[in-house]
C-alpha cells in the first residue's frame, strides 16, 4: 500500500516535472517584454569614439549633466562606498528570466542585445580606460529569486544594476539597492512606481510608463473616433493590467470614450480567452483596448479574429499594449495581428527603410557580425537599454566627481540622450523629481502582417512628457 | 549482516557520536551566516522549502494522505501576513500564530473529503484546492481583502512588537533588530546583515516545524498516522478515530506550512500569486518532489531533500550556457538549452522509485547499519526503560 502510494506519487510528480520542464511556466509573465520596442528611425549619427574624451565619443549626443538634482548619500548605509571612484572594470549586474518556459523565450534576445552593446561599447572604448563587464543572473521571473540573484551579484563586486526585468522583481530588490546606494538603472518595466524619486532615488525605469501609454491610446482613439467611441477593455488581472486600466479610465470621459465592457484573464491562464472575447463581442465596441500578458497576446488576437468572423459587420479597432508588439509574438499571431494598433519609441528594425539611418544600420551590421541577425528585432530593447546605461556612465565619468555610484545616479537623473534606435523626435530625458521618467513620448503605429512592419499613425505624441 | 562498527546505546562512543553530529550541525548553522549573501539567500530558500516539505510529510509521508494543495496553505500564511501588516499595520511577528490558526482551520476543512476519499481522488481534490487558490486571491470580489490581481502592497512593518525593539529608519523600515537590548545583526539595510537576519528567522521557523513534527511523530498520534497509512481499516478496528486524526494532521500540517509563507511574505515585501510562485501548484509539486527525494515518512527526509533540491537548482542555474558546465559533465548536459535541474530531478525521481523508494533518508537508514550499528540497551539493563512487573498471584 505504502509502496504503491509512493510510486504513484512519484510518477505523478515526475510527470508534472516533465511538463513543467518542457512546457510553459505557469507563472511566466512576459509583460515587460522589452523585446516590444521595435521601431522606426533615429536621425542621430553615430559619433566616432576616441576612447579619450568619453563624452564626445558616445554613439549619440548627450547633454552635460545639470547640477539641479543630486542624491543625498548621507542616508546610505556606507556613504563612502557611494562616493568611491570606480576604476579599471565596472561590473553591471542584472537579473533576467533566462529560464522558465515562455518568459525565457521572450527575454533571451533582450539579454543578447544587452550583452552585445556592452561588447560594442568596450570595443569602441566608450568609457576610456574603464572596461565594462556584464553579469546576468537568472531569476526565472520569480520575485522570490531576484533578491538571491542580486545578493550574489553584490558579493561578486557588481557596481551597478541595470535592465532587471519585471515589476515585482525590481520591487523585490529596490529597498536593498536604495538603502545601499547602488544604482538600479533602467528597470525594464513601465511601472509608474519607478518615478518615486523622493523615496527611491537610486531606481530608474527604462520603458515609457504604462499610464502614459494608456493615455496615448485614449488620445488616438479620440482622434480616430471624433464623435466618441465605445471601448471594451481586456486586461490581465494583475498590477500590470490594472495600471493601464486605471489610467485609461481616468481620462476616458475627457476623450468622449465610453467603456462598454471589461473582461480579464488571470496571469497564469494560458487558455484562449474565448468566453471573454465573446462577451466583448456581445457589446459590439468600436475599439478593444487590450493588455494581455506574454503568450496571451497571441491567443487574444486569435480569439478576436474568430469573434470578428463570427459577428459579420463587427470590425473593432484593436489597441494592444506595446509589450505584445514584438516580432516573436506578432509572427506567431499571424493574420490575426493585421491592423492592430500599438505604440513605440524605437525604430522598427524590420522596416528596410530604417536601414538608411546610419546608426540603425550600424546596429544591424554589428549584430550580424555576432551572428545574431535572427534576433536583431527582439534584441533591440536590450541593446537600447545597455546603450542608455553606458551613456549615463559616460556622463558620470565626465562629471567633476568622476565615475562613482553617486555620480552615476546623478547623471541618470539629469540626463538627455537620443539613442541609436530612437524613433524620430524621441529623446530620452530625466530631470530630477520634475521628470522622473526617461521616455514619455510615444508614436502610435499600425501593424501590417504582409510586410511584418509598422506604419506610424500620426505624429509623435508628446503631450504626456514631463 | 555484520557492521563495521557496533556501538552500544548509551555508551561513551554513542554519546561521542551524537556530540560529533550535533557539533557538525551547529558549526554549519553558525558558518552559513558568515558567508556571502548569495549562499545565505540560497540557504533561506532551502529552509522555507524544508519547512513546507516537513509539513507535507506529516500528511503524506506519515498519514499516507496524498495532498497536492499545500501551496494553498503556504499562501494562506503569506496573505495573512500581507493583509495584517499592509492593511492593518500590525507587526509581522504577531501574524505567525494567526496564520497558523487560520491555516489550521482551512486544513481541518480540507480533511473532511479526506475522510471519505482516498488515493488519486484525494489527490485530485487537493490539486483542485491548489489550482483554485491563486484564482481566489485575484478574484475582484475579494480585492478589498487580498488586493486582487495587483496583490498587496509592500508589507514592511512599521510597528514594534512587545519585547523587541525595532528601530525605525526612513520610511519606517526595520533597521535594527534588538532582542531585549541585544543587537546581533547591526544595520539591517546592509545586504549581508539583512540576509543573515532572514537566515535566522527562516532557521527558527524550520526548527519549530521540525520539533512539532517530531513531537507528533513520536507520540501516540504519530503511531495512529502510521497505522492509517498502512491500513486504514485495521487502524479503525484498533480504535483509531480516523476522522479526528485526519482532521488533526491536516490542520497541523496546514498550520505549519503557513509559517514559511509568512517568512516569504515579509522578506519579499509584497504578496501576489505572480510574485510568490510557491503559492501556486508549482510550489505544491516542488514540496512533493523534495519530500519524496529526501524520503517520505522520515523526519530528516524533507530536510535532506530541500537542501539537495535548492543547491542543485542553484548550482545548475547557469548550465544553459555550455561554458558554465563542468568539463566532465558537459557532454551530458550541453544539449540542454535551459538549466537541467527540473529534468534532472524528474529522472532522479523515477530512478529512486526503482532503486531507493524510501528516498535518501530511507536508503541511509537501510544501509547505514552496514557501517555503524547502534545496539539498543537490553531490557532490564541499568539505565534501560523499566519493564512491567510480572503478573500472577503473590
Amino acid at each position: 500500500m505504502l509502496k504503491r502510494t509512493r510510486a504513484l506519487t512519484a510518477l505523478m510528480a515526475a510527470g508534472a516535472l516533465f511538463v513543467a520542464a518542457c512546457g510553459g511556466d505557469d507563472s511566466s509573465s512576459t509583460d515587460e517584454s522589452a523585446a516590444v520596442e521595435t521601431t522606426t528611425a533615429t536621425e542621430e549619427t553615430t559619433a566616432e569614439t576616441t576612447g579619450e574624451s568619453v563624452v564626445e565619443t558616445t554613439t549619440a549626443e548627450t547633454t552635460p549633466m545639470a547640477t539641479e538634482w543630486a542624491v543625498d548619500t548621507s542616508l546610505c548605509v556606507d556613504p563612502a562606498a557611494a562616493d568611491a571612484p570606480i576604476e579599471g572594470t565596472l561590473k553591471i549586474g542584472s537579473a533576467m528570466p533566462l529560464t522558465g518556459g515562455a518568459a525565457a523565450a521572450a527575454f533571451a534576445p533582450v539579454k543578447d542585445g544587452f550583452e552585445a552593446y556592452i561588447q560594442y561599447a568596450n570595443e569602441k572604448g566608450l568609457l576610456g580606460d574603464v572596461t565594462l563587464e556584464v553579469a546576468i543572473e537568472d531569476d526565472q521571473y520569480n520575485a522570490e529569486l531576484t533578491p538571491g540573484a542580486v545578493n550574489k551579484l553584490i558579493d561578486d563586486g557588481v557596481s551597478i544594476f541595470g535592465g532587471i526585468i519585471g515589476s515585482p522583481n525590481n520591487a523585490a530588490v529596490r529597498d536593498t539597492l536604495n538603502d545601499n546606494c547602488i544604482p538600479q538603472l533602467a528597470a525594464l518595466t513601465g511601472s509608474p512606481a519607478w518615478g518615486d524619486v523622493e523615496n527611491y532615488p537610486w531606481t530608474t525605469g527604462q520603458l515609457a510608463p504604462y499610464t502614459v501609454e494608456s493615455k496615448v491610446y485614449a488620445q488616438k482613439i479620440a482622434e480616430l473616433y471624433p464623435d466618441g467611441a465605445n471601448v471594451a477593455l481586456f486586461h490581465v488581472n494583475n498590477e500590470f493590467g490594472q495600471v493601464y486600466v486605471d489610467a485609461f479610465n481616468e481620462i476616458a470621459a475627457d476623450y468622449g470614450i465610453t467603456i462598454v465592457a471589461e473582461e480579464t484573464i488571470e496571469a497564469t491562464d494560458q487558455n484562449p480567452p474565448t468566453a471573454q472575447i465573446n462577451n466583448i463581442a456581445g457589446a459590439k465596441p468600436d475599439v478593444i483596448m487590450a493588455v494581455p500578458l506574454g503568450a496571451q497576446c497571441i491567443s487574444f488576437l486569435t480569439e478576436v479574429a474568430n469573434a470578428k468572423a463570427a459577428n459579420a459587420g463587427w470590425e473593432p479597432a484593436t489597441f494592444l499594449t506595446n509589450t505584445c508588439a514584438s516580432a516573436l509574438i506578432l509572427t506567431l499571431a499571424g493574420e490575426a495581428a493585421d491592423g492592430l494598433y500599438t505604440t513605440g519609441n524605437l525604430v522598427d528594425v524590420n522596416d528596410p527603410a530604417s536601414l538608411e539611418i546610419p546608426s540603425v544600420k550600424e546596429y544591424v551590421d554589428y549584430m550580424a557580425s555576432l551572428d545574431k541577425s535572427a534576433i536583431v528585432t527582439t534584441a533591440g530593447a536590450g541593446w537600447n537599454t545597455a546603450e542608455t546605461i553606458v551613456a549615463i556612465l559616460a556622463q558620470a565619468q565626465a562629471s567633476e566627481a568622476g565615475l562613482t555610484r553617486a555620480s552615476i545616479i546623478n547623471a541618470a537623473r539629469n540626463f538627455t540622450y537620443t539613442p541609436m534606435l530612437a524613433a524620430p523626435g524621441v529623446t530620452f530625458k530625466m530631470s530630477g523629481a520634475e521628470d522622473p521618467f526617461l521616455a514619455e513620448s510615444l508614436v502610435v503605429r499600425q501593424y501590417d502582417v504582409a510586410s511584418a512592419t509598422f506604419t506610424d499613425i500620426g505624429e509623435l505624441i508628446t503631450e504626456w512628457e514631463s | 549482516m555484520k557492521s563495521l562498527i557496533t556501538i552500544r546505546q548509551g555508551s561513551a562512543a554513542n554519546w561521542a557520536l551524537r556530540l560529533a553530529v550535533t557539533a557538525i550541525v551547529v558549526l554549519v548553522v553558525l558558518w552559513v551566516p558568515r558567508q556571502g549573501g548569495g549562499l545565505i539567500t540560497t540557504t533561506i530558500e532551502a529552509l522555507t522549502l524544508m519547512s513546507a516539505a516537513m509539513a507535507l510529510n506529516l500528511v503524506l509521508g506519515y498519514a499516507g494522505q496524498i495532498s497536492i494543495g499545500h501551496s494553498a496553505f503556504l499562501g494562506v500564511g503569506a496573505y495573512t501576513t500581507g493583509i495584517m501588516v499592509s492593511r492593518w499595520g500590525l507587526s509581522p511577528w504577531v501574524t505567525f500564530p494567526v496564520a497558523f490558526v487560520i491555516a489550521f482551520v482551512v486544513g481541518v476543512i480540507v480533511s473532511f473529503p479526506a475522510s471519505r476519499i482516498k488515493g488519486v481522488y484525494l489527490a485530485l481534490v487537493t490539486l483542485a484546492l491548489g489550482l483554485v487558490f491563486p484564482y481566489l486571491l485575484t478574484w475582484k470580489k475579494l480585492a478589498w481583502l487580498t488586493g486582487g490581481g495587483a496583490g498587496l502592497p509592500n508589507a514592511d512593518s512599521e510597528v514594534a512588537t512587545t519585547g523587541f525593539d525595532i528601530g525605525l529608519a526612513k520610511k519606517g523600515k526595520m533597521q535594527f533588530f534588538e532582542v531585549f537590548g541585544w543587537d546581533p545583526f547591526g544595520d539591517l539595510r546592509k545586504p549581508e546583515a539583512k540576509a543573515a537576519f532572514w537566515y535566522w528567522i527562516a532557521l527558527v521557523v524550520a526548527v519549530v516545524v521540525y520539533v512539532v513534527c517530531r513531537g507528533i511523530v513520536k507520540s501516540r498520534v504519530g503511531r495512529s498516522l502510521v497505522a492509517i497509512r498502512d491500513n486504514e481499516t485495521a487502524a479503525a478496528v484498533m480504535g483509531v478515530d480516523l476522522v479526528r486524526t485526519k482532521a488533526l494532521v491536516f490542520g497541523v500540517s496546514a498550520g505549519l506550512c503557513a509559517l514559511p509563507g509568512c517568512v516569504i511574505a515579509i522578506k519579499t515585501g509584497g504578496v501576489s500569486p505572480e510574485g510568490i510562485l510557491s503559492l501556486t501548484v508549482r510550489g505544491a509539486i516542488t514540496f512533493l518532489i523534495v519530500m519524496v527525494i529526501g524520503g517520505a515518512g522520515s523526519l530528516w527526509g524533507p530536510v535532506l531533500g530541500a537542501l539537495l533540491y535548492t543547491f542543485v537548482t542553484d548550482k545548475t542555474g547557469e548550465w544553459a550556457d555550455d561554458a558554465a558546465i563542468p568539463g566532465v559533465l558537459r557532454p551530458i548536459f550541453s544539449w540542454a538549452q535551459i538549466p537541467p535541474a527540473d529534468g534532472m530531478f524528474a529522472i532522479l525521481l523515477i530512478v529512486l522509485m526503482f532503486v531507493a523508494p524510501h528516498g535518501i533518508a530511507g536508503t541511509w537508514r537501510q544501509y547505514s547499519h552496514r557501517v555503524v550499528r547502534i545496539v539498543p540497551r537490553p531490557a532490564g539493563a541499568v539505565g534501560s526503560a523499566p519493564t512491567a512487573a510480572p503478573s500472577g498471584p503473590h
